[in-house]
């Protein structure tokens, strides 16, 4: 046998939702990082902000994308 | 009365210059145009340690630096940070994060998921991966220690969700202390500074920073120049 099916589909379901809500709660800390990130840089300037808040910001996005992708993946 | 103030050649010349003797030199529009000035540098130090690198952990008079509860007036005389060795542990972790992928196969577990779980768990593994590294690059980054011509400060940036900043004027530094132990911190000299203050927090450590002696020598400098300016009554 190739995969879980023999499981059933609830079990697939059930992980299904688990990584979903999980990935939810991963996008709400990315958000987060990103409003830290801006804070920082605003408590500590140095001439370097643009490219740590892009870096934070491409973290959100990819967990964002990662959350749509999950939907039509999963 | 003889002009003792006049110079045999004064050199002030270009405003009765004639045009010609002007230099045919075009400058863009957007240019910055400063004639640049060599500026007497303001310690007796000629630490070759002043960088342009926004990333450079022992920063001597950083070509730009603000932060918070900054007084105007207040120069900023050093920035450091951890020393770059420091990082080589994480470094190490997410590049073994990054190869595990690879090794999924070797667990007959894993491939017995579907394949859209398979992709998406991979995903979620380089997700977590880069947090790592997101996190251990901020926290090295925003962890600072600020030496100014008044005061001494410390941002830290413990995690992702606590910062903390502490800072005690020049003229409460007590005592400093360099700690320098071990061979690699010997070899690539770096150490701790530890800083006794009569501040409301009375210990600030400066960790792992490069050059600590240079650090030690300019909060000394410092103390020196502050009590100097204490007797002369020139105290802002």
């Amino acid at each position: 046998m190739n995969n879980l099916n023999f499981l059933g589909d609830t079990f697939l379901l059930v992980t299904k939702s688990g990584i979903i809500f999980f990935l939810f709660i991963y996008l709400v800390f990315a958000v987060v990082v990103v409003r830290q990130v801006k804070l920082m840089t605003e408590t500590l300037k140095v001439g370097f902000e643009t490219p740590i808040k892009t870096l934070a910001l491409v973290h959100a996005i990819a967990s964002l994308f990662v959350l749509v992708i999950s939907f039509f993946i999963l | 009365m003889p002009d003792i103030f006049k110079s045999k050649d004064s050199g002030v010349r270009s405003l009765k210059a004639p045009i010609s003797e002007k230099p045919n030199i075009k400058i863009h529009k957007n240019a910055v145009q400063e004639i640049p000035v060599q500026l007497p540098h303001p310690h007796g130090h000629n630490f070759k340690d002043h960088t342009h690198n926004p990333l450079a952990s022992f920063c001597y008079y950083p070509d730009y630096v603000q932060f918070i509860n900054e007084d105007p007036e207040e120069k900023v005389i050093l920035l450091i940070r951890r020393h770059p060795v420091s990082n080589l542990g994480w470094l190490f972790l997410v590049f073994l994060m990054i190869l595990a992928p690879a090794f999924l196969p070797l667990f007959s577990f894993f491939d017995l998921l579907p394949l859209g779980f398979q992709s998406v768990l991979v995903m979620i593994w380089y997700l977590i991966t880069f947090a790592i590294a997101l996190e251990k690059f901020l926290t090295w980054f925003f962890h600072v220690n600020i030496v100014t011509d008044e005061r001494i400060v410390e941002v830290d940036f413990v995690n992702l969700f606590y910062r903390e900043i502490t800072d005690a004027n020049i003229d409460q530094i007590q005592d400093v202390t360099v700690e320098v132990g071990g061979a690699i911190r010997t070899y690539l000299h770096y150490g701790d500074v530890v800083i006794q203050t009569a501040a409301e927090v009375p210990k600030i450590e400066f960790e792992d920073v490069p050059n600590p002696d240079k650090v030690a020598k300019i909060l000394r400098e410092l103390r020196l120049e502050e009590e100097q300016e204490k007797l002369e009554g020139r105290v802002r």
